[in-house]
């Protein structure tokens, strides 16, 4: 069976900076994957690409092997591809509740009672309590939670999350792995995911992706992947990645 | 040979008011709508001055300079600077501004048109062409004046602080330069150079009381099309703009020439947001 | 459970009430004066709340309204001078125009940042004013265009008609702005990419509901051309456009209802200080100027907001 997601040879400069160098990379249905990698290697890069809010200059994008590379951001996201985004934007105005109901508004909603949908998925991040609460004055681990939620809220097969983790405290990234991984195998997502702290990373995916300076350098499960030689060296200076306590 | 002369002077008149407002742009991030009306009041100044005060012209020029750039100063702290942190409320008090300004000139003056005197009397034959002489010194001040202002921007202290600030406020700030202290400076700059404009385009250009409304049209069509924040964007923009209105004036009819610069703006903000030499996109 | 807020029995309640208590007002007090303005009133309200549907939900304040105004009334002019045509004609022929207008003018002007897009549209009022002067000989130039014939005779029930427009209309962008329509457009001002994130096309949303905005301005300048049975290039001007955002910030910018109470308190004030005629323009700036810095919410919304509140348990 074919992948749900087909990436090949996808490009992209930024002037004259090649940040991303023939991208070639597969998920299937079910997969958790992580992608690896120092700051600037490319990654929310690969996402803005993947997700239509940038243009790629060349390659293919293939959902279901549908091509998607040209196609707009909110296009994309009804053929169920949504993401995160790694500075949680909430609708600032709008009731936390509202804000998972915008995202309810698209063509793969199928039920009627939307309000009692967007209650459920609040129900399902631990949001349900501050349904009412304007959504501007969430914590910041609320707020991510939120993000999901209201990705979720599209109906998606597949969920790209940026940096989940990033700014978050230990108890709190704790919180959100069992989240991901509840909607994993409750919800059937396809779930990719960029972070650059690798202690979060091992215990969520079952593969990793490592990339440096817009290229792949390695692919494997989380234990190959720490001992690859080339990862390694793109962490010296940046991060230890063995180093088991380090939550910065 | 006409259009050359006349499209100079109109360009260097616009190019004072567009740098001022670029100027302020570029530090402060406010689209003053009131910039108009530094224009307008430094044209009534110069009249009530002289024709009320009795007062001589240099010195009616110099106090009618200082004084708007006085009242730009506290327009921008009292009224502007509050209400900083939305775009769309500085535009709002600006503009609001700018309206009370009108209907007080409105209300003291009346609506008919003001003779404010000139520098230069006499008219002058430059090339075949018949100039008044008034019109060829609006012209020198012009460059000296916004020559001034380069140079100071360049090669002072003050003017590296200013440019520091328009570049990364943040930067500026932790580096200890004092960024309200400079908004007022530089607001004084921009209100006092745009009350000089109005003092010498007065004589030949019409006073009265919505004299405002056109000038920030166009100062914004060409700050547009410079590029915001640019001041040798607006300064060249200010002439392609003069120049196309002067052409416009004598090729079709001069009731077009509002429309060029309204036109260009919207041209501008439609294929190239960004301006000519911006750096910063309206988008 | 309800998604979406949907009318609410109380405030519509109270329109209706407020409604009828207008319909009612001339009939206690006779004379041409009241009637005239109290339909002046009612235009105004009408276009501040077209106003208000479009740029108080997006937070994309729109500098031109009056162009929509001006292309309505002018449309309503020229079907019924130069085409001679009937004046119930200028009613759909002015929502036309001016959508068509919305929508050449939105799509290159509703990607800009907010300051840049309000400026774009005045300058857009400006150029449109301009050419109604330039092309003088079909548009009457500063005179504009004389001997309209009006919609409804008598003063009294074209002052009913025209309340019950502006009803039908705050009553269907009030119906909107409750719904996922304004949901939408709220979550557009809140963040426009996380908005695409959602999967909502916003650029059709944006034009859209700029379109609706000026099919009922144009509509309102229609009534317009057929109660002061002449249209003028002043119709284009800023004045206009500044007037109508005043009555939206007394009124409580978002809320729809706000801004037709914005338009008639300040139609009926400036009625007011006739006396002080000249001076009218001036109180507007000081008042816009006094409500940006101290009522931002505006005057009307907020005190609904705490009648409501009195029938409830704190």
């Amino acid at each position: 069976m074919n992948a749900l997601l087909q990436v090949k040879q996808l490009n992209k400069h930024f002037g004259g900076l090649h940040v991303l160098k023939n991208f070639n990379m597969e998920l299937h249905k079910g997969e958790i994957v992580g992608i690896l990698g120092p700051n600037g290697a490319g990654k929310t890069t690969l996402f803005n690409l993947l997700t239509g809010f940038i243009p790629a200059d060349s390659g293919e994008v293939l959902l279901h092997d549908q091509p998607i590379r040209q196609l707009k951001a909110n296009a994309i996201v009804g053929l169920g591809m949504a993401r995160t985004f790694q500075l949680c934007r909430p609708f600032v105005g709008l009731t936390v509740l509202e804000n998972v109901l915008v995202g309810s508004l698209g063509p793969r909603v199928q039920t009627q009672d939307l309000g009692e949908r967007a209650m459920h998925l609040l129900a399902q991040v631990g949001l349900a309590d501050k349904a009412q609460q304007a959504s501007e004055l969430l914590s910041y681990g609320d707020l991510r939670r939120l993000e999901i939620a209201r990705a979720l809220a599209t109906e998606p097969e597949l969920l790209l999350l940026d940096e989940p983790f990033a700014g978050l405290g230990s108890s709190e990234i704790e919180a959100l792995s069992v989240l991901i991984r509840q909607l994993h195998s409750e919800q059937h997502l396809t779930i990719l995911l960029i972070e650059h702290k690798l202690r979060e990373f091992m215990q969520l995916v079952s593969r990793v992706v490592a990339i440096d300076f817009g290229e792949i350098i390695a692919e494997g499960s989380p234990t190959d992947i720490v001992k690859h030689p080339r990862v390694i060296e793109a962490y010296i200076g940046k991060q230890n990645p063995l180093n088991l306590d380090n939550h910065a | 040979m006409e259009i050359l002369i006349y499209g100079a002077v109109t360009s260097a008149i616009y190019a004072m008011l567009a740098v001022g407002f670029t100027l302020i742009f570029g530090v402060a991030r406010i689209l003053n709508l009131a910039h108009g009306s530094f224009y307008a009041l430094g044209a009534y100044l110069a009249y009530v001055l002289t024709t009320l005060a009795g007062l001589p012209l240099w010195l009616a020029a110099l106090l009618s300079i200082v004084i708007v750039a006085v009242f730009g100063v506290l327009v921008e702290k009292i009224l502007i600077r509050p209400l900083r942190a939305s775009q769309l409320g500085v535009l709002m008090i600006s503009l609001a501004t700018a309206l009370v300004v009108e209907q007080a000139l409105f209300l003291t003056f009346g609506s008919e048109y003001r003779n404010v005197p000139a520098f230069i009397e006499t008219k002058y034959n430059l090339f075949g062409v018949d100039v008044a002489g008034q019109r060829l010194l609006t012209l020198a001040v012009a460059t000296v004046s916004i020559g001034g202002l380069y140079g100071f921007i360049q090669f002072t202290r003050l003017g590296s602080a200013i440019l520091a600030i328009s570049q990364d406020p943040l930067a500026a700030k932790y580096m200890g330069i004092p960024s309200d202290r400079i908004f007022s400076l530089v607001m004084a700059i921009s209100a006092g150079l745009a009350a000089l404009a109005g003092v010498m385009a007065g004589p030949f250009l019409s006073v009265q009381p919505s004299m405002h409304l056109l000038p920030i049209v166009k100062a914004f069509a060409i700050v547009v099309v410079g590029g915001l924040g640019s001041i040798p964007g607006s300064i060249a923009a200010a002439f392609m703009l003069g120049y196309a209105e002067t052409i416009v004036a004598y090729m079709v009819s001069s009731s077009w020439t509002e429309i060029v610069s309204v036109l260009a703006t919207l041209l501008m903000l439609v294929f190239r947001p960004a301006g000519l030499f911006g750096k910063r996109a309206a988008f | 459970m309800k998604a979406f807020k949907g009318l609410d029995t109380l405030s519509s309640i109270g329109g209706l009430v407020a409604l009828l208590f207008l319909g009612v007002l001339p009939t206690l007090f006779t004379g041409k004066y009241l009637v005239g303005v109290l339909t002046v009133a009612a235009i105004y309200g009408i276009w501040a709340v077209s106003w208000d549907f479009m740029s108080g939900l997006t937070g994309r304040e729109n500098f031109g309204h009056s162009l929509f105004i001006g292309v309505g009334a002018y449309a309503a002019g020229f079907l019924n001078v130069h085409f001679g045509l009937g004046p119930w004609w200028s009613l759909p022929a002015s929502m036309l125009v001016a959508m068509v207008f919305a929508v050449v003018l939105g799509f290159p002007t509703l990607r800009l940042k907010g300051p840049y897009f309000a400026l774009a549209m005045l300058s857009s009022a400006v150029i449109m004013q301009r050419l109604m002067l330039i092309f003088w000989e079909y548009t009457g130039g500063e005179e504009g265009i004389h001997d309209i014939t009006p919609l409804i005779v008598n003063p009294l029930h074209y002052y009913w008609f025209v309340l019950a427009v502006l009803g039908g209309i705050t009553l269907l962008l009030s119906w909107m702005a409750r719904s996922r329509w304004g949901l939408i457009l709220r979550a557009i001002r809140g963040d426009e990419a996380t908005c695409l994130a959602a999967g909502l096309p916003i650029t059709t949303y944006k034009i859209m509901s700029l379109v609706i905005s000026a099919a009922f301005a144009g509509l309102g300048g229609a009534l317009y051309a057929h109660y002061q049975l002449q249209v003028s290039p002043q119709l284009f001007a800023v004045v206009t456009s500044i007037t109508i955002i005043t009555m939206v910030y007394v009124g409580g910018m978002g809320t729809i209802f706000g801004a037709v109470g914005g338009a008639l308190l300040l139609t009926v004030m400036t009625e007011g200080l006739r006396n002080f005629g000249e001076w009218r323009l001036m109180v507007y700036s000081l008042l816009l100027i006094f409500i940006l810095f101290f009522l931002p919410n505006g005057i009307i919304a907020p005190i609904w907001q705490k009648i409501r509140n009195l029938g409830r348990p704190s």
